[in-house]
């Protein structure tokens, strides 16, 4: 049975996560700074976050079969920041090395492998 | 609470291979004061690898149980996917081994790296929850980008991964916006739940949404067409050993997932098989079309993967209909050890080829395997024989697994698609044998012999997976009942 | 027209945001055409506490920044982990298995502590260039 009430209320976080993911999409494929395309995609998670927080907070379905309930979107967040941190930490090293290697982050220049 | 410390035996070969990457990181910062010389990493690697693929084959006949209250499963079809990945490690170790040595360039973390992905990716065919399979996903996708940036020569391994690092974190974060969507429709990240929403029939958009988003996060994956174009140019720039274990080790893990996400969360209606059948013949079409100009080989075999992605999508498929679900699974088994074992050792002699032309500054070109026959002749013939088990010819490994899953899918009433299959294999032809042709018929240029020394232990290492090439190929017997016996738990 | 009934809450948001970017505008038009304008070389030098600048605005920081803070930021965001923790160990300890998630989460402490020293060993918490 769906809560209207609440179906309604989580509407408004949805759309926000909606416009969130798909500005952080825009900027992966537009961007040519490879940190602010590194910033997107952190974006993107950020999104989903707030996706699974309006979830367990408004949620569509009158029970969750899970045990701890509708509280598991709350830990499935925890999961995705620390594993979005280490995400950052990885992605920014390999920028570094490209770095490093031609001494510019602008995506456009990365060309060595181009068909 | 539903709970049990014993469950932790589940999921031992992934604590194996994470025991064994922390026991190298510590070893590396405290051993290296004292014994300068990294080569003995290589060998406690392997043999932790060695050890996974030990634990997942003794698990093999346990029963299938839920783990950890439904959070990973352990299974025949795990623990087969589980042996697939360690063994790949083994032999990945083995054939790094030599072309690290052999380049000079054997740091810290190599082989610890490769524990942690190969760790990611036997929890990733075991998992049942979407947040479970996202972690094991990044765990196993982390460790392969910074092995993709491993070596530090030129621009090329370090554009390559970033590259990598770029299109996997957009499609990880596609897939978890599914998951996203599939909590919000079910109330639940369990896939067992998920299917318990999808069979109650009030399949809403929600849920729609949610399949699409987390089948294409997995398609980017797997390799499969729109979402390609990352694989040639990261399979060109990483280092060749690393290259053939990505091939093999996150191809089964992704496949096995792609399977366990469609049958396990949206099963019972197969309303995905349409999505997949679409996915293979453009990933089949494209793939082969686009290996047929490549001139390097590492590029083509890259094409190669996409296109084996294709056929392997063709089991994926031929589960989502009617027929007995346990044969296009056990297909899908053997077709990905077939791969590979196929793949780790063509990259392993790609692997060698290339640290000639790196020592001589040449391009990877088709004309540097010119004449390799009368230098090589053992090399030869071996890569002859990986390129014609790619191809599908008789009496390999390759021909085989395309055999067992052309038949699932003619049995799942897929008769279009296995045609197909088999015409894009025949058109696949030319461009293998090209390769023969160049190592047998055609004369070397200049002669500049292989550098000798150190080739024993990927000598070995190929020596390894022609035999399992040719044996999965005459006597392909034990080996498809292994893979039927892990599949028998997707059965009906 | 459902769409519309979502987002007419924030009609009085959006008439504020209207009014106000309207008053700026006007407010800055009406300073630049009635003002008197005299500009003296004194009245260009930096006032009270500013002080002439100094070379580029946009030098280029040490990557030792990026990565020190990183480095914070991996291990911080681990520890959030203990908080759900704490507060169900009381319910671990009803099913009698207080004992294991202590375990548990010593392990995962423990592994996060190795990752340190790994860090420190390696140089990474070093300043020097």
């Amino acid at each position: 049975m769906v809560d209207f009430f609440h179906a309604h209320q989580a509407q408004h976080y949805l759309v926000l996560a909606a416009l969130l993911f798909a500005l952080g999409a825009a900027g992966v494929v537009l961007r040519r700074n490879a940190i602010i395309v590194l910033m997107s995609i952190e974006l993107m998670l950020n999104a989903v976050n707030l996706t699974f927080l309006a979830f367990a907070r408004f949620p569509l379905v009158a029970n969750s079969p899970m045990q701890g309930g509708f509280s598991q979107g709350h830990a499935a967040v925890f999961f995705v920041i620390a594993t979005a941190a280490a995400e950052a930490a990885v992605g920014l090293a390999i920028i570094i090395a490209v770095f490093r290697s031609r001494t510019s982050v602008n995506v456009d220049e990365f060309d060595s492998l181009k068909l | 609470m539903n709970f049990n410390p014993g469950d932790l035996y589940g999921v031992l070969p992934a604590l194996l291979l994470a025991a064994g990457a922390l026991v190298l990181l510590t070893s590396e910062v405290f051993l290296r004061p004292v014994e300068p010389d990294r080569r003995y990493q290589a060998w406690v690697a392997a043999a932790f690898a060695f050890a996974g693929l030990w634990a997942s084959l003794a698990q093999l006949g346990d029963p299938a149980q839920p783990l950890f209250a439904g959070a990973a499963v352990s299974d025949g079809f795990a623990h087969i996917v589980a042996a697939v990945v360690c063994a790949a490690l083994f032999l990945s170790c083995i054939v790094a081994f030599s072309y690290l040595e052999s380049l000079r360039a054997t740091r810290g973390e190599f082989y610890a790296l490769a524990l942690f992905s190969a760790s990611g990716m036997c929890l990733l065919a075991q998992a049942t929850d979407l947040v479970v399979i996202f972690i094991s996903l990044e765990v196993m996708s982390l460790a392969v980008y910074a092995l993709c940036a491993y070596l530090r020569r030129g621009k090329r391994p370090a554009e390559a991964a970033f590259k990598y690092f770029i299109l996997g974190s957009f499609a990880s974060a596609i897939f978890l916006y599914g998951a996203a969507f599939a909590f919000g429709a079910s109330g639940s990240t369990r896939l067992a739940d998920l299917a318990a929403t999808v069979r109650s029939g009030s399949a809403t958009t929600l849920v729609y949404a949610s399949a699409a988003l987390l089948a294409a996060g997995f398609a980017f994956k797997v390799a499969a067409v729109p979402f390609h174009m990352w694989v040639p140019d990261v399979y060109d720039g990483a280092p060749a050993p690393v290259t053939g274990f990505m091939a093999a080790g996150v191809k089964a893990a992704a496949f096995a997932t792609l399977v366990r996400i469609l049958v396990s969360g949206y099963g019972e209606g197969g309303r995905w098989r349409g999505l997949i059948v679409a996915l293979a013949y453009l990933t089949m079409l494209v793939g082969n079309l686009l290996a047929v100009p490549q001139r390097s080989v590492k590029r083509m075999l890259a094409y190669s993967s996409i296109a084996h992605a294709g056929y392997l999508l063709v089991a994926v498929a031929a589960m989502g209909t009617s027929a007995p679900r346990a044969d296009a699974a056990g297909a899908l088994l053997f077709y990905l050890a077939s791969y590979g074992a196929t793949v780790i050792g063509a990259f392993a002699v790609v692997a060698i080829i290339e640290r000639k032309l790196a020592l001589s500054g040449l391009g990877d070109d088709l004309s540097s395997w010119a004449g390799l026959s009368e230098k090589h002749p053992a090399l030869a013939a071996a890569m002859s024989l990986f390129m014609i088990s790619l191809a599908g010819v008789p009496p390999t490994a390759g021909f085989m697994a395309k055999l067992t899953v052309f038949r699932s899918a003619i049995e799942a009433d897929l008769v279009p698609l296995a045609i197909f299959g088999v015409i894009t294999s025949v058109a696949g032809l030319y461009y293998y044998l090209r390769v023969v042709v160049y190592v047998y018929m055609v004369p070397e240029a200049k002669a500049d012999a292989v550098q000798g020394g150190r080739l024993l232990s990927a000598g070995l290492a190929i020596a390894g997976c022609a035999l399992i090439v040719l044996w999965m190929g005459v006597l392909p017997g034990s080996f498809a009942a292994l893979a039927q016996s892990g599949a028998a738990v997707f059965g009906r | 027209m459902r769409a519309l009934d979502y987002l007419s809450p924030y009609l009085p948001v959006l008439i504020l945001l209207l009014f106000a970017g309207v008053l700026c505008a006007l407010i800055g038009a009406a300073a630049t055409f009635l003002g008197p304008k005299r500009i003296t070389a004194i009245k260009e030098t930096a006032f009270e506490c500013g002080s002439p600048s100094i070379g580029d605005s946009h030098s280029r920081h040490s990557v030792k920044f990026y990565l020190v803070a990183l480095l914070f930021v991996v291990f911080d965001v681990e520890s959030v982990f203990i908080y759900p923790w704490g507060s169900l160990l009381r319910d671990f300890q009803a099913e009698g298995l207080g004992w294991f998630a202590y375990v548990e989460m010593l392990s995962f402490m423990a592994t996060l502590a190795l990752g340190l020293v790994y860090v420190w060993r390696k140089g990474a918490l070093e300043w020097n260039p």
